[in-house]
């Protein structure tokens, strides 16, 4: 291992020159590295969307996301098929296990979906894979604003669909553009029956008739005069009095034309979902979406760029206004980070420079910073790793750990110089030194990145999560060994030079006075080591004490910086009510003074995004700067605010949340209770009762809290059954009645008008008044074969029921969820208990079955996987460090110094008042690496000095004098390496502050307790093959 | 050890969860407060129960006909041949007035066809030269003064359209609806159609209702007197049924409603709605809405 060293001074040229490859290599990385705002913690799913106009729940379910599901059964690396059959829409999710290759997944999918395709019968929808995206892929959104006020919402939206849409599909890297809002234009016929009936027509005839006189022909070409001549013929309509004037019917050569029987108008599509801002009425709108493993930074500015371009092309006074830009997380979660990561380096610099007393080691240990950076950011771009808030902050978390390394290394060569005879060639002394140090500083920073191994058996979204963290400070460590042990000898023969005093000179003042204050107290604590002990005792006495008061939860929340408002009306609110309800809600947000705008998205726009009914709004509450603010920059208190003023809305849900965080959830669907009891099952009816029943039993179970049930039901339906007998008399078939009522009531489309490459639908409906209320509904005439018209209530029941507003379904079945909290109890007997109740006292019916979730499962599994892999880490530690030090004794008093440092972790979090979360359990695990390594240099030291002879009292106080400056020093450095991540405001920085809280405290316990406990306690644990 | 400490915490850090917020599912007489600003500003309206009379109608569709007792054919009563046409299809004729002359073919003799009845051309297969038997009508005179409206009577319609009942007509574009009385129900049934008919005689002293028109109907099945009247825009369906949300001293509160004859706009509460109490007459869906606002937050559906 030394010759490494020995290699590496030999050729300093190379080793100079590989260094600044490594720097620039590593900046050009960074150049190209996509930049996210936080890692992305997607699943890795398939989402297969198909609509299917005016289809009730149970029919989507039976003939779109039936087959499509069937479809996808048995594909490779897929955990779990989840689907959603809405009214008019069928969501199938297919979650793949991750890591597979999402255009694999795609594909797969895609050759499946052929299969689905013919399952679906004709003209129940096309079912199409959503978006190439993640839920982080919806980076910008915007509305048109149009000054003039002259533009109709169709017009805006028209201009939505076929101007900026296609534009912006162009960019590269953005996969989608989806409007929303306003109305699409179409072409609507609507036929008055009484006409129909008039001239004796039906609406089939109608509708035959329209698509019979819109058509471009081509036929072949004719030759005239040695020239060829295309033969084309135009009949296409192209527009309202094209079609007004297509003949419906001849009677004795009399026509009767369309505009006889029906209203020819333009008018809007039927929607599901509508846009509004400011409490004053409707916008059009529209969201980009980014392909996956794109540069979220470069696409939007792209798509900025566009915007601008497109903005000149619109008509006079209309313009794209963007109003949520992913743009703006990401450039303020990456700053954070990033002014985190230079104040780091600037402060370790500092510290650096005060305790070398000199600028040239200072040097060589600070360029340690740049290269393991640099180093770690080639391998993230190697990797395919995205800079964001956690891998950044990786970086930025082993700043002081960085230089550890090359701090032991370079403070022994700066002593070794100093103590070393004159004679003795330099580069002799270097590698000597060099050497010396080798060992434990190897070992040292292994331990390090072997403590981050816990980490990366994380799962789910903590895994995504946190793992860009582990694998940064992986790497940057890795960096830091890389420099520690090739380039720090050589830059230290290169840069640093003997003393001027000659041998023996003088360590820096701040030092000398430090180790004069700590002298006395080290020779006390070697002298009466009961004083240790108990010191030691008493800080782990506090820690326990102080540990089950902290509070617990999963991750602090992430501050976007956009607050969104959800509302949740009624399921079965119709969408003008939610768009009223909404707007009434906008205009008393308008009221806040800080607010500038409020936009809302209510439902779903064009398929692909979003899946959200009508009943559910998302309000984006748009700020002026925060300085403007009455609390400038307080978000806490301006969340308060909105939630008041908001105030009371009678049969509406509020709550706060943000754009990410949401379509998130959203994609996880996951419940987010501790117990979860899925009840799968084929009849609604029965599903809602026995989980009624289950949930009556769940509750009487001691601990049961929050009991719940899924609700499926709540959506009124007209239903229409038709009378077989009924229909047969009169000589007709179900489908006629059927086409009716879809054509009459629903609309049919029959062609399309072209306006240039515009394309709009014809849509043939009954006029309003004539299907709108049931009574209309079961007036509506069906012509018999023998020209009778027979109302359709002579023919079919027709009555109002409530039907289901979804139905979900988990790898292929039906189930509903019964979700529940536990309080004051283990949650393993409750489960237990409360199986054991429903196996006594429910019998399911034949087919049904319950399967156990819920984040009480997650916890265990992740338990289990914990008590595994803890163990196993503090095995490798403890094998490392036998391995070091040959002794297990010495390991012993090494490993004891972890318990210490989780003390001040703990304290930590305790005065600064924070919860026992995900990132701070990161603080601890960075913890134990960082305690071991203070061990390690203090220990080693004792060792050599017991070798060399040193009775084991006097080499304790000494070699704990000695090394007083380098534990100090990577101490020092570490903690405030971590000090800007502490006191950051900016977004993302409540993830990482319990971090650095924890390890800032234990580091400061740690350090405490390595510089007075260890060389009091080493008498107990010293190497045994040495006798003193 | 310390570590065991340790897993707990990474334990209770992965696996904590945030207590969220769960509604509870009581809304049993719970009653729902809202301050008058909020009533305005959701568009809340309140009455106060009243008796009234309920009018019922139904729609069918029918046809404009001739009155087919004010109708009268024009037959020669001789054989003959055509001298003189004298009238032409719309022109209007008086009783008595000679509408044609024709050449009787046994005796040779000119003799004048007369109408028999006041009222206008509707049809005429007459032209001059030309041969007549006497089994033809080669004139119809119908007086248009007033029109017969036959509705169309299907079979679920049979038994509440009777003689006497009140009909609105109205013929679409531009035409002003007309009112007229049933005064006679066809006892028997189209057997191709299976519908019946229910007969108008309507005032057309314009002319305005013309022969052959499609017309819509607006039969008054009937008026009930009831004690309590209110608008179908105050109904909910609730779990319990279809409910009134009524405003007590606690505020409001659902009360099913037991309900007797409607139409298209109103309907007679028989229980459950007292005269004199104050409901929401409209915006009750928010009502209802706030109720179940506590089932909302479970089996969410994004």
């Amino acid at each position: 291992m030394s010759g490494i060293v020995h290699f590496a001074l030999q050729r300093r040229l190379v080793i100079v020159v590989l260094t600044l490859i490594v720097i620039i290599a590593g900046y050009f990385s960074y150049r190209q590295l996509p930049v996210d705002a936080f890692p992305d913690v997607s699943p890795n799913l398939v989402q297969i969307f198909t609509t299917t106009e005016g289809l009730a729940p149970e029919e989507v379910e039976k003939y779109v996301t039936y087959p499509v599901e069937a479809a996808m059964a048995g594909l490779p690396g897929v955990e779990k098929v989840r689907s959603v059959s809405n009214f008019g829409l069928s969501v199938v999710n297919i979650y793949f296990k991750d890591g597979l290759d999402i255009y694999f997944c795609r594909q797969v999918v895609s050759e499946r979906l052929a299969e689905a395709r013919e399952q679906i019968p004709e003209g129940f929808g096309d079912p199409g894979m959503g978006p190439i995206s993640t839920g982080m892929g919806l980076v910008l959104f915007y509305y048109l604003d149009d000054t003039t006020g002259t533009h109709s919402l169709e017009d805006l939206r028209s201009i939505q669909d076929w101007v900026i849409k296609f534009n912006l599909q162009t960019v590269p890297g953005v996969t989608e553009v989806l409007g929303i809002g306003g109305f699409e234009k179409q072409y609507q016929v609507d036929v008055d029956p009484a006409n129909l009936q008039r001239y004796n027509l039906t609406l089939r005839d109608v509708i035959a008739r329209i698509e019979a006189n819109n058509l471009n022909v081509g036929a072949q070409f004719i030759e005239k005069n040695a020239e060829e001549l295309i033969v084309r013929s135009v009949g296409l309509a192209t527009g309202i009095n094209d079609l007004n004037a297509i003949v419906v019917k001849t009677v004795d050569g009399r026509p009767v034309y369309l505009r006889d029987i029906a209203t020819v108008k333009i008018g809007g599509a039927i929607r599901r979902g509508v846009q509004t801002r400011n409490g004053e009425g409707e916008v059009v709108s529209g969201m980009v979406i980014k392909l996956f493993g794109s540069n979220a930074s470069t696409v939007i500015q792209r798509v900025e760029d566009k915007i601008e371009e497109i903005n000149g092309m619109l008509p006079e006074g209309v313009n794209i206004v963007p109003y949520y830009q992913q743009k703006d997380i990401v450039e303020s979660s990456v700053k954070t980070v990033l002014s985190a990561l230079i104040q780091g380096i600037i402060l370790v610099a500092l510290v650096l420079l005060v305790f070398m007393g000199g600028f040239r080691p200072s040097i060589v240990v600070a360029a340690s910073i740049p290269f393991s950076v640099m180093f770690a950011i080639i391998a993230m771009k190697q990797l395919g790793m995205s800079a964001n808030l956690m891998s950044l902050g990786g970086l930025a978390i082993a700043i002081g750990m960085m230089v550890d390394g090359t701090i032991v290394m370079v403070e022994n060569i700066d002593r070794t110089l100093r103590e070393s005879d004159p004679s003795e060639p330099r580069i002799h002394v270097v590698r000597r030194a060099s050497q010396e140090v080798l060992r434990p500083i190897a070992f040292a920073i292994a331990i390090i990145i072997v403590v981050f191994l816990p980490l990366f058996t994380l799962q789910g979204v903590e895994g995504k999560t946190f793992k860009p963290l582990a694998y940064t400070v992986a790497l940057a460590m890795l960096g830091s060994l890389v420099f520690a042990v090739l380039q720090a000898p050589v830059f230290g023969h290169l840069l640093m030079r003997r003393p001027k005093g000659g041998k023996g000179g003088k360590e820096p003042l701040l030092i000398r006075g430090l180790t004069k204050l700590y002298l006395p107290v080290v020779k006390l604590f070697v002298r009466f080591r009961a004083l240790a002990v108990g010191l030691a005792v008493l800080l782990m006495l506090i820690g326990a004490l102080v540990f089950p008061k902290l509070g617990s939860e999963f991750t602090p929340k992430l501050r976007e910086g956009t607050i969104v408002v959800r509302l949740t009306m009624a399921p079965s609110i119709a969408l003008t009510e939610s768009k009223r309800v909404t707007l009434i809600a906008e205009r008393r947000l308008m009221k806040i003074p800080e607010v500038r705008e409020v936009v809302t998205r209510i439902g779903r726009g064009e398929v692909g995004a979003h899946s959200d009914p009508v009943n559910s709004a998302e309000m984006y509450v748009l700020l002026k700067p925060k300085a403007e603010w009455r609390e400038p920059g307080n978000q806490e208190a301006m969340e308060n605010i909105i939630r008041d003023e908001l105030g009371y809305l009678p049969g509406v849900l509020s709550n706060l949340t943000q754009p990410i965080e949401m379509t998130v959830a959203e994609l996880l669907e996951g419940v987010r209770a501790e117990l979860a009891i899925k009840l799968f099952g084929d009849d609604l009816d029965v599903l809602k009762q026995t989980a009624d029943r289950i949930a009556a039993v769940v509750q009487d179970v001691p601990g049961a809290a929050d009991v719940q049930v899924a609700q499926m039901g709540g959506v009124p339906q007209l239903l229409i059954q038709p009378d077989r007998e009924a229909i047969t008399r009169y000589g007709l078939n179900l489908s006629d009645v059927q086409e009716v009522i879809q054509a009459a009531v629903g609309g049919a489309t029959s062609g399309a008008i072209f306006e240039g490459i515009r394309q709009y639908d014809i849509v043939v409906r009954y006029m309003p008044e004539a299907r709108n209320n049931i009574a209309a509904i079961k007036e509506i005439l069906v012509q018999a074969p023998n020209g009778m018209r027979v109302p359709l209530a002579q023919l079919a029941s027709i009555e109002e029921i409530v039907g289901p507003r979804q139905i979900t379904r988990e790898n292929n079945q039906r189930f509903i969820t019964i979700q529940c909290n536990v309080t004051d109890r283990d949650i393993g007997s409750f489960v237990e208990e409360a199986q054991a109740k429903i196996d006594a006292e429910i019998d399911l019916p034949v087919g049904y079955l319950t399967t156990w979730g819920g984040e009480y499962r997650l916890q265990q599994e992740a338990n289990k996987r914990l008590a595994v892999v803890v163990p196993i880490t503090l095995g490798i530690i403890a094998l490392l460090l036998y391995t070091s030090f040959n002794s297990i004794m010495n390991t012993l008093l090494i490993l004891l110094n972890i318990p210490l440092a989780l003390v001040g972790g703990v304290i930590a979090l305790w005065v600064s008042g924070q919860n026992m979360s995900v990132p701070a359990s990161v603080g601890f695990i960075a913890l134990f690496g960082i305690a071991v390594e203070n061990g390690m240099v203090l220990v080693t030291y004792l060792n050599q000095l017991l070798r060399d002879g040193v009775p084991v009292d006097e080499a304790s106080v000494k070699g704990a004098t000695l090394r007083l400056r380098p534990v100090l020093m990577t101490a020092i450095t570490t903690a405030l390496g971590l000090i800007p991540l502490l006191l950051a405001t900016g977004t993302g920085s409540e993830v990482q502050r319990p971090l650095a809280t924890v390890v800032i405290g234990g580091l400061i316990t740690s350090t405490i307790l390595t510089l007075l406990v260890i060389p009091s306690l080493y008498k107990w644990f010293k190497i045994e093959d040495v006798k003193a | 050890m310390k570590i065991i400490y340790l897993m707990m915490g990474l334990a209770c850090g992965v696996g904590g969860v945030t207590a969220e917020e769960q509604g509870h599912k009581e809304h049993e007489e719970e009653a729902i407060q809202l301050s008058p600003e909020v009533l305005k500003e959701f568009g809340i309206e309140l009455a106060t129960a009243a008796g009234g009379t309920l009018t019922m109608e139904t729609v069918l569709p029918g046809e404009i006909q001739i009155n087919q007792d004010r109708l009268a054919h024009v037959v020669p009563r001789y054989p003959g041949v055509v001298l003189e046409v004298k009238k032409n299809i719309g022109d209007p004729v008086k009783k008595g007035e000679v509408v044609a002359i024709l050449e009787g073919n046994d005796s040779l003799t000119p003799y004048p066809l007369k109408a028999m009845v006041d009222g206008v051309v509707t049809d005429k297969h007459i032209t001059l030269g030309e041969s007549l038997q006497t089994d033809r009508s080669i004139y119809s005179i119908a007086d248009l003064s007033d029109v017969w409206v036959n509705v169309t009577l299907y079979q679920k319609d049979l038994a509440r359209v009777r003689k006497g009942q009140t009909v609105t007509v109205s013929g679409g574009e531009h035409l002003e609806p007309a009112q007229g009385v049933i005064d006679y129900v066809s006892p028997t049934l189209d057997e191709r159609t299976r519908t019946g008919y229910a007969r108008v005689v309507l005032p057309n002293p314009d002319g305005t209702w013309k022969p052959g028109m499609f017309i819509t109907a607006e039969v008054q099945i009937g008026t009930e007197a009831a004690q309590v009247v209110i608008p179908l825009t105050a109904l909910q369906t609730l779990e319990e049924g279809i409910s009134v949300f009524v405003e007590t001293d606690q505020g409001f509160k659902p009360r099913h409603v037991k309900l007797g004859h409607a139409n298209r706009t109103q309907v007679e509460v028989l229980s459950g709605l007292k005269a004199g109490e104050r409901y929401v007459s409209k915006g009750a869906f928010t009502l209802k809405a706030e109720l179940d606002r506590g089932e909302m937050n479970s089996g969410h559906s994004h």
